[in-house]
């Protein structure tokens, strides 16, 4: 003993998990709106995702922001001099910014009240750009070489399993007893939750035969409070138990109220413990080096 | 070194006419005073809980064959950095001719992705409260003196070194001390796995204290009251 180790602080903090599972939900809620100009069944959800999906890329915006240790600074990201392409930050915010364009004229579209093909093509728009919003957080974490888990092809594509799957299950929410959207939206969350869930297994499987630092972060991501968020919240509770209860209804082709509710909770609540860990854990190792 | 080992355009390895500043720490003459780290904190006034460089060490071996194992840390001034990939508004660069990867203050935002990406913990969070400067709540780094290396003198840290452990030089010069120590020593860089082509090379560092130990596992749960009381009395 003896030895000194300097510590060094993790650089992304909780507040970053909280604003990726906003930004989940709001994408998935958007992929819905957009959903229901195709699906008949979804049409009742039309507004209300479009309306959510703004709402909560404001709460997810003022994260970010708030997240910054120069707050009034954000602006730099969107002033064309400073911008550096080769960042996905930079992407990202542009993303964000134009999807809250996007996202705003197209509720004026909605609120005069009649299904126009300029609604449908803003609700195209606003969708595709949704779809940017998981995919540049996703990079945000895989372009840092040094960190195992983050440093995968997968996160990007974890990302947008995740939206779909923690925004049909708040679709699923506010879809209340309405039988023929909650329909659609069971097999939504039963396919996009099994989706994550074939990614976890490939990021833990290939992390778990990594060289010493991805053996390391194995480890704890598997173990102590970390294990228990991750297996326990996460995979167990969060994926496997509301897969098994998708699945039964799904081959019984009926589900009740209950086990959509639950399942929605359960979905809902492994997205966010996901993404606390994925954000948290692979940086653990990297503060003692 | 030559051209076609190049692998990336902001790369300086071997282009005429450019200088490739580097630093050769020899650990087999380190001696663990942690003068650098006092000269360092002297030149820039660098709060206190943060350090642009670091002498941390590890006690290897078994009674009573043991010994000290030092391995001076700084930022590495990668030929490649990661840091000025990611950083999202250019606050972050590297000068064309010399090698330093240095920092804009003025245009940082604060996001933390440059820390996030640095292999080697080089970058820290500047606290809310300074005495001296008004350079807060930005992220900060070794900058391999670059205000002195532009008025030919080296680095706070090398000038101090009492035991010449640190020698700091041009890499494409074939003349210059670095160059002479990179060339007949067997030399190792922090995590080449990494592909940021450092610009900080070791003679005799301790693989100790050069790779993941198995031991860090247990660490971090450790040092949280630590990390607690740190972030809790710098506000960051």
């Amino acid at each position: 003993m003896g030895d000194y180790v300097w510590f060094h602080d993790v650089s992304w903090h909780a507040s970053y998990a909280i604003y990726f599972f906003v930004i989940g939900i709001l994408a998935g809620l958007s992929f819905l709106s957009y959903g229901s100009w195709i699906t008949p069944a979804l049409r009742p959800l039309r507004e209300k995702a479009a309306y959510l999906s703004l709402l909560l890329l404001a709460v997810g915006g003022l994260l970010l922001v708030a997240d910054l240790s120069q707050p009034l600074r954000f602006l730099n990201t969107l002033n064309p001099a400073y911008l550096n392409f080769s960042s996905p930050l930079a992407w990202g915010a542009l993303n964000i910014v134009a999807f809250g364009v996007a996202s705003v004229l197209y509720i004026l579209e909605l609120r005069k009240g009649q299904d126009s093909a300029r609604g449908k093509m803003l609700a195209l728009v606003s969708a595709l750009l949704a779809l940017g919003l998981p995919i540049y957080t996703g990079y945000d974490l895989t372009v840092h070489q040094s960190r195992p888990v983050w440093n995968t092809p997968v996160i990007p594509v974890l990302f947008v399993a995740l939206a779909i799957a923690s925004g049909s299950a708040v679709g699923s929410l506010l879809s209340g007893g309405n039988a023929a959207a909650q329909k659609v939206l069971r097999e939504y969350m039963l396919w996009s939750t099994a989706g994550v869930g074939v990614i976890l297994i490939s990021i833990l499987g290939t992390t778990s035969y990594g060289g010493t630092a991805q053996e390391l972060t194995f480890m704890i991501l598997t173990t102590g409070t970390m294990g228990l968020i991750f297996i326990g919240g996460g995979i167990l509770l969060g994926t496997a138990a509301p897969v098994a209860i998708l699945f039964l209804a799904h081959m019984r082709q009926q589900a009740t109220a209950t086990m959509l509710m639950l399942s929605a909770l359960l979905i809902l609540l492994g997205s966010a413990a996901l993404r606390y860990v994925l954000l948290m854990g692979p940086q653990h190792l990297q503060t003692l080096y | 070194m030559s051209e076609e080992l190049r692998v990336s355009p902001i790369e300086t390895r071997g282009v005429a006419g450019k200088k490739r500043y580097a630093m050769v720490v020899d650990t087999r003459r380190c001696i663990g005073c942690m003068a650098c780290q006092v000269a360092c904190k002297a030149e820039y006034d660098t709060p206190l809980g943060v350090n642009r460089t670091w002498v941390p060490y590890k006690v290897v071996g078994t009674y009573p064959n043991v010994k000290k194992q030092f391995l001076p840390r700084l930022c590495n001034h990668c030929d490649d950095p990661p840091c000025v990939r990611n950083c999202p508004v250019d606050a972050t660069y590297k000068v064309e001719d010399g090698g330093f990867v240095l920092q804009r203050y003025e245009r940082c935002i604060g996001c933390r992705s440059c820390m996030a990406a640095c292999p080697y913990n080089a970058r820290f969070m500047l606290p809310a409260h300074r005495t001296y400067s008004s350079i807060t709540r930005v992220v900060d780094k070794c900058t391999f003196c670059f205000h002195r290396v532009t008025q030919n003198l080296v680095p706070a840290c090398v000038q101090t070194c009492v035991g010449r452990s640190r020698v700091f030089g041009d890499l494409n010069d074939p003349t210059s001390e670095v160059s002479w120590l990179v060339t007949r020593n067997a030399t190792q860089v922090l995590r080449p796995e990494e592909g940021t082509k450092p610009h900080v090379f070791y003679i005799g560092a301790d693989r100790n204290q050069t790779e993941f130990g198995r031991d860090a596992y247990s660490k971090p749960e450790v040092m949280e009251p630590e990390r607690s009381a740190f972030k809790r009395h710098f506000k960051i």
